[in-house]
């Protein structure tokens, strides 16, 4: 009861707090200050036509960076403790349509993560979103089959070449042209095509790579019975 | 899009970020305090996507369907949304952790109810 009034005091508390804040956030008609620079420099400056990309992977590279070490942090965290701590759920014998969809899916679902990674400057997409894509694949295929695979390292071994190649990219920059993770410097191709936006595909597919590696780590140590991720 | 739209939008987002506090503060099952966690992790996202709107213009993706010297004319603000990508990952990194921890606790105090797990009391 206490609880609830409590809980009840600091939501109004808050919701009229919002309700005096959002309404002063008045519709834009124009772009300003960062915003505007980057919609109207972007295309130009990265060879990227998804301006969104142009801002994660090349303007604030290194804050992408810093993300994907956070994402490493909580996934080597869950691991950690799954693996100390293996919480045992028994891999059952999978329903007869879980085990059709894990035998038909996969490839499509692949082709799609592939596509979103590859494509992540010229359409919606990109590293994060594919590399999720691609660890469904693995959570799917794994709930297909009543056994667990066992990676034998190799997760871990793709996680790290993943990430090694990230922060090499970048020291190609300072090699180069003397700044980490210039994204410009191999030329930056026709806006559209596949071929273009700098070093944006690399960083994209490597962030890709480790994202899905992460992720299908985290799933495995979910359905821990030993062997290495 | 529509001022009411435009405003309906925000007040989801604020109700959202309510209604995940809301399960945080009063719930005690502690899979679904994550639950309510992430909902408020949605709602703050949607409130973030939502400011870089501007009425009338499309994705900040250049793709042939307006002139490619007026792009700072036609498209909304893409801050945001790569702020919210980074957002959205962190979330669920945080997500993943609380759902670990959450598991680990039940399974030490035999229950999944918050109020038992006086370890984490303080």
């Amino acid at each position: 009861m206490i609880r609830t009034l409590t809980g009840l005091i600091i939501v109004l508390i808050l919701g009229a707090v919002a309700a005096a804040v959002v309404p002063e956030m008045q519709m834009r008609e124009e772009l300003q200050g960062v915003g505007y620079s980057y919609a109207s420099r972007g295309m130009d400056d990265t060879g990227s036509s998804n301006l969104v990309t142009a801002v994660i992977v090349a303007y604030r590279g290194l804050d992408t960076l810093g993300e994907v070490v956070v994402l490493f942090c909580a996934s080597t965290a869950v691991v950690l403790i799954l693996t100390l701590y293996p919480i045992g759920m028994k891999a059952s014998e999978p329903s007869r349509v879980v085990a059709f969809t894990a035998k038909v899916l996969p490839a499509p679902i692949l082709l799609f993560g592939v596509y979103f990674i590859a494509h992540s400057h010229i359409s919606p997409g990109g590293g994060f979103p594919g590399g999720t894509v691609i660890a469904s694949v693995f959570l799917l295929v794994m709930l297909g089959s009543s056994s667990v695979p066992d990676g034998k390292g190799r997760l871990s071994a793709i996680e790290s070449l993943a990430g090694l190649s990230f922060g090499l990219l970048g020291f190609w920059g300072i090699m180069t042209v003397g700044q980490f993770l210039n994204n410009a410097f191999l030329g930056t191709g026709t806006p559209g095509t596949l071929v273009s936006g700098g070093l944006i595909p690399l960083i994209s597919i490597a962030i890709g790579a480790k994202v899905a590696s992460e992720f299908s780590g985290v799933f495995k140590a979910f359905r821990n019975t030993g062997g290495t991720v | 899009m529509s001022t009411a739209f435009y405003w309906s939008i925000a007040g989801t987002a604020a109700g959202l970020v309510l209604v995940g506090l809301w399960g945080v503060l009063t719930r005690k099952h502690i899979l679904r305090i994550a639950l309510a966690f992430t909902l408020a992790d949605t709602g703050a996202n949607l409130l973030l996507v939502w400011s870089g709107y501007l009425p009338g213009r499309t994705a900040p993706i250049v793709d042939g369907t307006f002139p490619a010297s007026g792009i700072a004319s036609a498209v909304v603000d893409p801050l945001p949304q790569a702020m919210v990508l980074t957002s959205i990952v962190i979330g669920v990194a945080v997500a993943a952790l609380f759902v670990v921890v959450g598991v680990l606790a039940s399974r030490r105090t035999g229950s999944a109810d918050v109020r038992r797990m006086k370890e984490l009391r303080w």
